[in-house]
């Protein structure tokens, strides 16, 4: 079975387990899950199997706590330490998709709006300006910073899975994410000085091009999940 | 990691050889089989192990339906798998006797 045929399973599976049972799995599902460098079949299947174990312990009136200990943290770690990376090509195509999609929904939204501002509000022009220099060292630095903020909230989704924290201040956390990344983001497109020779371009180019940078970003994960 | 948890979890990987080298068995299945043997070890601890044993390729699993009905992942012990329950069996004799006589003695 595939890793979407596993997951879609597990979904209809899970409804099965009690509350508490629920809990305590789901917490150790999207822990597991997030470890995204480890082969997602291998994950999958493991995750069914502590789900089918689960479901047949819960059938003999016992709890998650009693089949997996008390330190479901602890557990998860430990299943994670011993599952097998993702192979190398899997990994570069994913990396490869991130890249279509990120520049490619950049340019995209980035392209609309100039096309809204035109065309419905009559300001601004019909023709961008892209300074090659300037555009090449926005992307490549874009780039690192994007990793870094998502990265950073893998890693509190992690952090946060055995954690009972509150609605409210998961808010504030991510409303600050979601502050910060865009303000670093801003000072830097704001505050590069322009270089490098200049092109002009109409501004529907941007747009479409950006659409196609998404198209390839999703046959790409189409050729993965093959 | 412990020299007692170390040699624990050796002792588990060497128990689970067996059974499966019996019969091809599934994860709860084989939790059972421990448990009817006397071995309280949490039903849980035999994942990481399960997880281990394959990729030293030592088992394999494969999904088959079971007895009452849904799919399950049944493992199975491979050619390297069987050299290596034969080597844990000669460690384990070779470390039963002496140490069982030790204690005896202190009796």
């Amino acid at each position: 079975m595939s890793a979407e045929e596993l997951v879609e399973l597990n979904n209809q599976k899970r409804d099965m387990l009690n509350q508490v049972n629920v809990s305590y799995y789901e917490d150790m599902l999207v822990y597991i899950r997030l470890s995204y460098d480890k082969s997602d079949e291998e994950s999958e299947e493991i995750l069914m199997e502590l789900l089918d174990h689960l479901l047949e312990a819960q059938a003999a009136g016992k709890t998650a706590e009693e089949v997996f200990g008390n330190h479901p943290k602890h557990y998860a770690d430990e299943i994670c330490g011993e599952l097998p990376k993702m192979v190398t090509k899997k990994r570069t195509l994913y990396i490869l998709m991130s890249l279509f999609y990120f520049v490619g929904v950049s340019a995209a939204v980035y392209g609309l709006f100039d096309l809204i501002r035109y065309y419905l509000f009559n300001v601004g022009d019909d023709v961008l300006t892209i300074n090659s220099g300037t555009a090449v060292v926005n992307t490549m630095l874009s780039l690192p910073i994007a990793f870094f903020f998502i990265n950073g909230l893998i890693r509190y989704l992690r952090w946060s899975c055995f954690k009972q924290i509150s609605k409210v201040l998961e808010s504030v956390i991510f409303g600050l994410h979601g502050a910060v990344s865009f303000s670093v983001f801003f000072v830097l497109i704001y505050f590069m000085p322009t270089f490098g020779p200049s092109i002009d371009v109409p501004i529907y180019v941007t747009f479409l091009l950006g659409m196609a940078l998404c198209l390839l970003g999703y046959l790409t994960l189409k050729a993965i999940s093959k | 990691m412990s020299l007692r948890s170390q040699l624990l979890k050796g002792i588990l990987e060497g128990c689970i050889l067996s059974v499966i080298s019996r019969q091809s068995v599934y994860g709860y299945e084989l939790s059972l089989k421990l448990h009817d043997y006397g071995l309280s070890v949490s039903e849980g601890s035999i994942y990481p192990v399960l997880l281990r044993l394959q990729k030293e390729k030592w088992i394999q699993g494969e999904m088959k339906p079971s007895p009452s009905g849904p799919n399950r992942k049944y493992y199975e012990l491979t050619e390297q798998g069987e050299a290596a329950l034969a080597e844990f069996k000669s460690n384990w004799e070779g470390i039963k006797k002496p140490v069982d006589a030790l204690l005896e003695e202190e009796r």
